[in-house]
């Protein structure tokens, strides 16, 4: 018999593994895909897949796939469930959110909706239905991914600092002479786009330091490894900075052009001089003291020559530069006290401020992970100032592609004569339950997110929070933690089963399409939604399905999507237009307050953190001695999954096949506690069985387990049996509050 | 002159990932990967050798040395494994009776036993895809883009520039065997 033919379809792997997006190219013979290879890209060198992505087909041909909707018949959490049809379980959802909507009004409906990778219209279309009903949208930014951005908001005043950090060094306009990787394991979590690129600048002479308190696989590769006790970054940049000032290797160009640096600040309230305190009219302007004419002068005077250290007197106001308080704060942590705080060795801290501070140029390479503290969020703005007081910030833009801004408009809200939806955070959604505050929320629909594996403190999931709960909807693809306690289930879609709009990675747009028929019932989040819509009233606003949402998002008007459309993106990947289209220097304008970098904050002086002050983490026991809970408990990432998703793959499980507690030899031994055996890991919220990985590889004193186990692959319980809930209220009013997973004190005990 | 395929395996760039192993198993639907990560000087893979901090982590692929002269074939009853003029050591499923005498005979442990299929398992360095001008699956799947392809008697391929450019190792190896797959080993942290 004559060979079927086997026909090949460029679609994008959208996993929530930061914006890789991996180009596929899937092997399809009749409705089945029978391969998966990386696709081309305009650049050969952008040719990639993982491991993860490798395995999609185990994902899309699980047994375990849910195939058709549900409803619960036992109890929630007990797993029973019976087969209904999709206009049985569609009524039911349309039914239960009337008359729940009727009862306490629509916001009581959350749209729990958590990572969706790389994908835009399936998260998208859930927005567009929360934003027509006038309901809540939970966003899932502070299950673990809260801390950064709202360090970044105060420090550049935007949600992401990577273009200001590494902006250069990874659309390659520049080569680093030092890479520092700070808190974050690309090597595991963002091996394509990031670790082949700090690999590329280490082949090219760049050194390679590694700042973490796991010694990973990044760290592996590093020419200096820290071995930084978890929460007290803030403190060794303190340390660094102290050793850069005192050698006077600040780049004062740079703090003088790009950085708050030069403006006076009253010493006693800590607000910044305004123009309109000089004496004369009501400019707001900040305050700069001008050396020439040896007086106090407004920011854009003509001619100026600001100060950025000293103490002047300014209308009978005691003032100081901002950097000068800076100055004075680095001051007190001399490289001895640095490293008594962090455990990092006070040698190391001072060659690294002096490295740092005459190198020609240092890209600083960090993501999410050591902001998952109580203050994580000024940890990064630490972080982000060492880089701007030593002028390596990339605060010029030279022409080039500017990231594809999307209209996400239509989604946010829909319809424009009307409110759209209520937002809020994931822990204020905890808040909202369980005490009605701001507001009941009743009913909740999960959509990409296992939330009772994911986030913190399980017991009060389960106890607290599913029991208040009148309706819960899922929409999964297995019958994950989370699946078990929903009242309907709806079976969905890979990504190899519906397209959508993939504007990633950097530079490039794809389109991740269609491989083949969606699989038993399996409907797209687009479908569902647009299946609920139409019970709702709102039919016409999902017309054209995946597509028409495609469409309403490459028709943002946005100069670098120009001739970007559905039709050839078909054909492979696009590049973004430059815009502008200028190899013209402009500097760029920081969306803050005085549109400069803020290494000091005005509004955050009234709580104390003006400056990135290092605060102890909440729980992290720094003094381990005599306490209940000596060990610090942090949750790296593992290459072997994307927070929860592959966790069920077999062939990834029989290279990875259970969860495992690493301990420090020093640790263990104290124990009594040897490799392989099982081990409780345990404080006041809750504990989790599971067996002991005894490795040099962690800090003594600090307990890993990677995250992303799910709780039934556990003996017990599970990692976030053990965190907490707890909100830092600068975070809620900067951002939106964070779960501090890597700020939790445990004790680990053998099993006799 | 005569084509000498192999590969130049860069441990600088090597993060462990094992994609290599899972694109293997996909490729070529085996038992087993036919390349295999092992993390050096350690018994437990992922794991760090010293004391902390003062610590050293590598990570070594492992797989067919595609020998020039290799002692599988020489040893193999039936014939099931040949040396291919332009390089890869093949071995034909149809004529392996499972006999696992080439088990014994390789010198880097790259032949497997399947004991569903009852025969011989190893990497044929994926010639139904250099045959077709593409390099082997796993080459395309690093995710450290550490494993480079190519003909080692063509002093213009990738492979031979990187060898001038790069100091490389063979794997310790019997006289005469003549591994094609070399290794670059990675640096020594320079330290601040």
């Amino acid at each position: 018999m004559e060979k079927e033919q086997v026909k090949t379809i460029r679609t994008v792997c959208p996993a929530h593994c930061g914006i890789d997006a991996c180009g596929i190219l899937a092997h399809v013979r009749e409705n089945r895909v029978v391969k998966v290879e990386p696709a081309e890209f305009p650049n050969p060198k952008d040719r990639r897949i993982c491991l993860r992505g490798l395995s999609s087909l185990d994902i899309t041909y699980h047994p375990d796939r849910l195939k058709y909707p549900m409803k619960r018949i036992g109890a929630r959490g007990e797993g029973k469930f019976q087969r209904i049809s999709w206009d049985e379980a569609l009524d039911t959802i349309a039914e239960r959110f009337k008359g729940i909507a009727a009862k306490y009004g629509w916001p009581s409906i959350g749209w729990t909706l958590g990572g969706p990778g790389a994908g835009t219209t399936k998260f998208g279309a859930y927005l567009r239905l929360a934003s027509l009903t006038g309901s809540t949208r939970v966003s899932a930014w502070g299950y673990g991914d809260a801390g950064l951005p709202c360090g970044s908001r105060v420090l550049f005043g935007s949600q992401f600092p990577y273009s200001f950090l590494m902006g250069s060094f990874l659309s390659g306009r520049s080569d680093p002479e030092i890479v520092v990787v700070w808190g974050s394991n690309p090597a595991e979590s963002q091996p394509l786009n990031m670790m082949r690129r700090i690999m590329d600048a280490k082949e090219k002479g760049a050194l390679l330091v590694v700042i973490d308190p796991r010694y990973t696989v990044t760290a592996s590769k590093a020419d200096q490894y820290l071995g930084v006790k978890p929460g007290t970054d803030t403190a060794l940049a303190l340390g660094i900075m102290h050793v850069i000032f005192q050698k006077g290797l600040q780049d004062v160009r740079f703090i003088k052009r790009h950085t708050v640096g030069p403006y006076l600040v009253r010493t006693d309230t800590g607000e910044f001089i305004r123009a309109k305190d000089l004496g004369a009219g009501d400019s707001e302007d900040y305050v700069v003291w001008d050396s020439a004419s040896n007086s106090p002068k407004p920011r854009g005077a003509s001619g100026v020559k600001p100060e950025i250290t000293g103490a002047f007197t300014v209308n009978g106001l005691e003032c100081k530069p901002a950097f000068q308080l800076l100055m004075d704060l680095a001051e007190t942590y001399p490289p001895k006290h640095a490293s008594e705080i962090t455990g990092v060795p006070a040698q190391i801290i001072a060659r690294l401020g002096e490295r740092i501070g005459t190198a020609g140029s240092v890209t600083f390479v960090t993501h999410m992970g050591f902001t998952r503290t109580y203050h994580g969020d000024i940890s990064l703005r630490a972080l982000g100032t060492v880089a701007a007081v030593t002028g390596n910030v990339d605060a010029v833009f030279r022409g080039g592609h500017l990231p594809a801004v999307l209209n996400w408009r239509p989604f946010l809200h829909a319809d424009s004569s009307r409110p759209s939806y209520s937002r809020l955070g994931i822990l204020q959604l905890y808040d909202a339950i369980i005490s009605s505050k701001p507001y009941p929320v009743k009913a909740l629909w999960f959509s990409f997110i296992n939330f009772l594996n994911q986030c913190a403190d399980s017991s009060k999931i389960i106890n607290e929070i599913f029991p208040k709960l009148e309706f819960i909807v899922a929409a999964e693809l297995f019958m994950t933690p989370t699946a078990r306690y929903a009242d309907i289930l709806l079976p969905v879609c890979t990504y190899l089963e519906f397209s959508d709009l993939i504007p990633f990675s950097y530079p490039y747009v794809q389109l991740q399409q269609k491989v083949i028929e969606p699989l038993y019932e399996s409907r797209s989040d687009v479908k569902i939604a647009a299946g609920l819509a139409e019970r709702l009233g709102f039919s016409e606003y999902f017309d054209g399905g995946e597509e028409g949402l495609i469409d309403l998002l490459l028709d943002s008007g946005h100069p670098s999507l120009g001739g970007i459309t559905r039709e050839n993106l078909k054909q492979g990947p696009m590049t973004l237009f430059r815009v502008p289209d200028t190899d013209q220097e402009i500097d760029i304008p920081f969306s803050t307050p005085s549109k400069k970098i803020e290494l000091y904050s005005e509004a955050l002086r009234k709580v104390g953190q003006a400056l990135p002050v290092y605060l102890e983490p909440i729980e992290t026991p720094l003094r381990p001695a005599g306490k209940k809970y000596p060990l610090a408990f942090i949750q790296g990432h593992s290459r072997f999954r994307t927070h929860s998703m592959f966790a069920n793959v077999s062939s990834l499980l029989d290279m990875n096949p259970e969860p495992l507690v690493e301990i420090n030899p020093q640790d263990a031994a104290q124990r009594n506690i040897s490799d392989d055996v099982m081990v409780t890991v345990f404080n006041d919220r809750g504990k989790t069985t599971l067996k002991a990985r005894v490795t040099e590889g962690v800090r003594p004193g600090v307990v890993n387990i990677s995250q992303g186990w799910w709780i039934d692959q556990f003996e017990e319980g599970s990692v976030n049996h053990l965190t907490h809930a707890v909100i830092n209220p600068v975070q809620e009013a900067i951002y939106e509050p964070n779960m501090h997973m890597n700020d939790v004190a445990v004790e680990v005990l053998g099993i006799p | 002159m005569k084509k000498r395929f192999g590969l130049v395996i860069d441990q600088e760039r090597c993060i462990g990932c094992e994609a290599c192993s899972v694109a293997c198993m996909q490729e070529n639907n085996s038992c087993a990967p036919l390349i295999r990560v092992k993390t050096e000087n350690v018994d437990q893979q992922d794991t760090p050798e010293g004391r902390f901090p003062d610590l050293k982590m590598s990570f070594l692929p492992l797989l067919c040395n595609h020998c020039s002269h290799p002692p599988c074939v020489d040893v193999c009853p039936p014939g099931a494994l040949a040396k291919r003029e332009d390089g890869p050591v093949i071995l034909d499923k149809e004529v392996c009776d499972g006999c696992e005498i080439c088990i014994e005979a390789c010198p880097f442990d790259a032949i497997l036993y399947n004991p569903e299929k009852e025969k011989a398992e190893k990497c044929n360095l994926c010639v139904h895809r250099i045959d077709r001008g593409l390099e082997p699956f796993c080459v395309i799947c690093c995710e450290g883009q550490a494993i480079h392809f190519g003909d080692l008697s063509d002093p213009d391929s990738e492979v031979s520039q990187i060898l001038t450019k790069k100091e490389a190792i063979l794997l310790e190896n019997p006289e005469g065997v003549e591994p094609s797959v070399y290794y670059c080993p990675p640096r020594a942290p320079r330290g601040l």
